[in-house]
């Protein structure tokens, strides 16, 4: 008979046990009868020899090696009766627990999809490898580089290269901008993905640039634009104006190497220059894939059998470390002038662009310590009720002690009553964690297009798993000490029904009140900390960003895609500019080559042309290039000077307009900004130009690499008329509500041209809400969940409370009886309840200190230790505390003395 | 009645395996099989001797079938399995080399040192 078998046929064995016993006294006994005993003598005699029939059936049970789950069958079966026996308390404890484990599961779906889930699709995710320059800032290698290391490295099967940009998808009737890439042919093969249909790229197309307008599509991207249209493999369609051939649709699911921007397309490398898109700065007789400046480029490898990462890691960083020494271009001539030139080598495990992977680190942590600090405050909630509930099953537990149970044995049946709490709370709890997930993904960064923001929160079998043992886990810690305690043999009073025993030796620091000051420490901890976001949303909202978002719609062009020429590329902004100011509604409209707070930065060394600089010591500048009005559509004051206007052409004298922060760092000695009006200075990198500053600007806060809370950066802005830039975006300033001129921007762009797509069509609001993000999501995630955890802490104390009183019910009558008064009894029980919230708020203070530092870098206006979100947040700990032991106390006052008396 | 010796530990599993290997046999048998040939010296206490049958059956030494015996009840037969039987001859060739190492240690301090 099988294992499993022998456990579900146990009524047959047990039949069968006694049928063999008896069998052997029957024989036994007639063999005594025929040596001449009594029958009865007889019967006496066989069962002595035996032993006493329960305990050698026992023994026989524990031979046959399933007594542990038969116990534990019994010990569940047992535990579901109880349980169902207090609906009431099971259903405070499943939800609960629900919330404590629905909220870690919730998290842990998010930390797994933004952090540890391997690249879905490919073959064998773990053997792939990303090569990065530096701290993992995402494209930091050039194309000759990557050759390089393709070629010499021994410890790759392949390597492969990619990188991303915006592209221009149309036809007449249709056009958009999406997320393309940019890949050598190889780049399939290397992640061992075989196309839905079609083919990937073949070792030709690597080879010739511009020979190969061939493109493999996303299968989404497929599905939703071609509505799955199989014949379309062959055919042709049109990326920035050009015809490229559609080869093969990529399997579903995969959305390229970086996650969580979802590449919609992919072309081979070498149509690069052929698709119009290169560096602006590196100008168009560069080829990027010949410039190793050019340093923007991915590489993904598959490391060969046997061969681990730190091994890759060497042998790769020596090949680095050759090519380092033989580039002699000074740092500032690169595109990233990244300081750490080291190769690192990562896995390629959820979200790999380098900012967004760091944000995500720093909020999962967060929320992950949040989490457990929940799930530890409803552990100590349940691990009460269950020590009270403990204390009305004494004489059941004495009882069984009694039997001969022993006490390991009572140990284990409370625990399997807990696991069995834990596993129905944890069950609720996935269920709970869909909820909460989707609150959460309302708060994704809210990237503009083509920057779809996609992650993948559908629960896979890692999170059950992590559920599953997290319920186990927190069984035991919410379980094992009430258990403990429970199962403590102290058999007789318990059987003599002293109901008071305990009662009348009432610790103060007993395990249920060091539960009550932990609940109330963390709670406080963690409300301290959703505190502190909320200051810091409540500064950012007030802060001077030098700039006035509000009534402003942004929009932007890449006109390079769309094959303009500089001339033709003039002449839409300026024509679109005069079109949008002519609309109805609109008070100013302008251009510029940045938008505020955007996703671009460029910025530029500025030196007073008077003065040689150390090439270490020249100021970098943001280098905005804007058109007139500028300073009134976007609302930054022009403090000195005068604005651009239409005399400032490409053929006038250059000049610029700076921020004051700018001023006075290039000419210390002025005393007031209008000194700098007239002043000479250079600008740019390898060919600087020399202007004449005419205004001077009000700081403004404009650069998002800055963000908004540190202090703003130096600023130059030149007139656009003498800078063209074909990657600009349009600013409207309106009376109303700027989302009203949506339709108009794109009635008056198709207009002048149907096939050109506008990017980023939004309010210049929402593209700053980007900055504040963190702080925003922070304060609502911790705001959840911290007042969770403090009504979890109220209904702790306010249980304790009403325990100890349940308790004292007689000591209150007694002193009622002797004349106490209402308030005093109120305050006895207060006073008592106080005591424990003052030691959990001044643990939870020091908590918050030692934990609110590690917020630190989320934080700006407000320091880590801000004693009013302190103070405030202790008041409103300790008023909830006073409520939750004013109701138990209010209920002690009405008791009648004389039933209290009695009432043993 | 002649003093009995406690079974040294472990041995109970090899003699009821070889008691079984004789044919097929009942727990009681099993019993007075063993009382009857080790000549009353061996005190087998018939409380350990179903759990040992039951410990050598859950662990596929013994298999058990139920049968009628001839006086027309069904009673547990017990027999041993092949892994039983190797598992017999292995123990038994360990018991004797145990045994005869002891009995020569026991007979070299009768001789003194020689």
């Amino acid at each position: 008979m099988t294992w499993w078998g022998r456990l579900f046929h146990r009524r047959l064995h047990e039949e069968q046990l006694e049928k063999e016993l008896r069998h052997h006294l029957d024989l036994h006994t007639s063999d005594l009868i025929s040596q001449g005993y009594s029958p009865e003598e007889a019967q006496r005699q066989a069962r002595l020899a035996l032993g006493g029939p329960e305990q050698v059936k026992e023994r026989c049970r524990d031979a046959r090696g399933t007594r542990w789950l038969e116990e534990l069958l019994q010990d569940l079966r047992f535990g579901v009766r109880m349980l169902l026996k207090s609906p009431g308390f099971t259903l405070v404890v499943v939800a609960t627990l629900a919330l404590g484990i629905g909220a870690n599961t919730a998290i842990f779906g998010l930390v797994d999809a933004l952090l540890l889930r391997p690249l879905p699709v490919v073959k064998a995710p773990g053997e792939l490898v990303l090569l990065m320059r530096g701290n993992g800032q995402g494209t930091t290698l050039s194309y000759p580089d990557f050759t390089v290391l393709r070629e010499r490295n021994e410890v790759l099967s392949d390597l492969a290269l990619y990188t991303q940009a915006p592209i221009s998808f149309g036809n007449n009737v249709h056009s958009e901008i999406v997320l393309g890439a940019m890949v050598s042919a190889n780049y399939f093969d290397v992640l061992g993905i075989q196309p839905s249909f079609g083919r990937t790229f073949l070792p030709e197309e690597d080879r010739t640039p511009g020979a190969h307008p061939v493109v493999v599509l996303n299968h989404s991207f497929w599905q939703s634009r071609f509505n799955s249209d199989r014949t379309l493999v062959g055919q042709t369609i049109v990326l920035n104006s050009r015809r490229f051939t559609v080869v093969g649709i990529a399997p579903p699911g995969f959305d390229g190497e970086s996650a969580p921007m979802k590449v919609s397309l992919w072309i081979p490398v070498m149509m690069m220059s052929a698709m119009r898109w290169e560096p602006t700065e590196l100008g168009t007789q560069h080829d990027p894939l010949s410039n190793r400046q050019y340093e923007n480029f991915g590489a993904i490898g598959r490391l060969k059998q046997g061969v681990s990462l730190t091994q890759a890691q060497v042998a790769l960083e020596t090949i680095n470390r050759q090519l380092e020494q033989s580039d002699h271009s000074p740092p500032e001539r690169r595109l990233n002038p990244n300081n750490d030139r080291s190769l690192q080598l990562i896995s390629p495990q959820g979200i790999l662009i380098g900012p967004i992977r760091e944000m995500a680190v720093t909020s999962s942590r967060l929320a992950g310590a949040t989490v457990v600090t929940v799930l530890l405050i409803a552990c100590a909630n349940v691990a009460n009720l269950l020590m009270a509930r403990g204390t009305r099953r004494r004489k059941e537990v004495a009882v069984r002690l009694a039997m001969g149970a022993t006490r390991w044995r009572l140990i284990r049946q409370l625990l399997t009553e807990s696991v069995l709490l834990a596993l129905v709370g944890a069950t609720a709890g996935v269920f709970l964690s869909y909820w909460i997930n989707q609150l959460l993904m309302a708060f994704k960064p809210p990237f503009p297009p083509p920057f779809t923001f996609t992650l993948d929160l559908s629960f896979d079998i890692r999170t059950f798993a992590f559920t599953f043992l997290l319920a186990i886990v927190t069984a035991v810690i919410f379980g094992l000490v009430p258990a403990l305690q429970t199962s403590k043999p102290d058999v007789l009073p318990a059987l003599k029904d002293e109901s008071n025993a305990e009662g009348q030796r009432v610790r103060w620091l007993n395990l249920r009140n060091a539960l009550v000051v932990t609940q109330v420490a963390l709670s406080l901890a963690l409300l301290i900390s959703t505190g502190l976001f909320l200051r810091t949303l409540r500064y950012a909202r007030q802060i001077d960003l030098g700039f006035k978002p509000d009534h402003v719609l942004g929009v932007s062009f890449n006109l390079r895609l769309q094959g303009y020429n500089e001339s033709k590329g003039r002449e839409f902004y300026r024509q679109i500019v005069e079109r949008l100011e002519r609309t109805p509604g609109v008070q100013t409209a302008t251009v510029t080559n940045l938008l505020p707070l955007g996703f671009m930065w460029l910025s530029a060394p500025v030196v007073p042309e008077e003065r040689e600089v150390q090439a270490n010591e020249r100021i970098f500048a943001g280098d905005v290039c804007v058109g007139s009005k500028y300073f009134e559509t976007i609302g930054t004051p022009l403090l000195r000077g005068r604005d651009f206007s239409a005399q400032d052409t490409i053929n006038s004298p250059q000049v610029a307009i700076v921020s004051e922060k700018l001023a006075r760092s290039l000419w210390p000695e002025i005393k007031e900004p209008g000194e700098a009006l007239g002043k000479r200075l250079r600008v740019g990198r390898a060919n600087p130009i020399v202007c004449e500053v005419i205004g001077v600007a009000k700081d403004s806060r404009n650069n998002i690499f800055n963000r908004i809370d540190r202090e703003p950066e130096p600023t130059i802005y030149r007139p656009f008329a003498q800078n063209y830039s074909a990657l600009a975006s349009l600013l409207v300033r309106t009376d109303g509500d700027p989302r009203d001129l949506i339709s108009d921007v794109r009635r008056e762009v198709a207009a002048l041209d149907e096939n050109l797509p506008p990017q980023d069509l939004q309010p210049l609001s929402e593209t700053v809400s980007l900055a504040s993000w963190s702080a925003r999501t922070g304060a609502v995630v911790l705001g959840v969940f911290g007042l969770l955890g403090l009504v979890l802490a109220a209904i702790g104390i306010y249980g304790v409370m009403s325990y100890s009183v349940s308790r004292r019910t007689r000591e209150i009558g007694l002193r009622m009886a002797l004349g106490a008064e209402t308030r005093d009894v109120i305050k006895l029980i207060i006073k008592q309840g106080m005591g424990l919230t003052l030691i959990g708020a001044m643990l939870g203070v020091m908590l918050a200190v030692a934990v609110t530092r590690l917020l630190t870098s989320l934080l700006y206006g407000v320091t880590a230790t801000d004693p009013v979100t302190f103070a405030a947040v202790v008041l409103f700990v300790i008023s909830v505390a006073v409520l939750a032991c004013y109701l138990p106390a209010r209920r002690a006052t009405r008791v009648d003395p004389m039933t209290a008396l009695r009432c043993e | 009645m002649k003093p009995k010796s406690d079974l040294p530990q472990g041995t109970l599993d090899l003699l009821i395996l070889k008691v079984v290997a004789l044919g097929p046999i009942h727990g009681y048998a099993v019993a007075q099989r063993l009382e009857q040939v080790s000549r009353g010296v061996v005190q087998v206490p018939q409380g350990s001797l179903y759990p040992a049958l039951h410990r050598l059956e859950n662990r596929g030494l013994l298999a058990a079938d139920w049968k009628v015996t001839e006086t027309g009840r069904e009673a547990k037969f017990y027999r041993v399995t092949r892994k039983g039987q190797a598992q017999l001859e292995v123990e038994t060739a360990g018991w004797q080399r145990l045994t005869q190492a002891v009995s020569l240690i026991l007979k070299m301090s009768e001789g003194g040192a020689t």
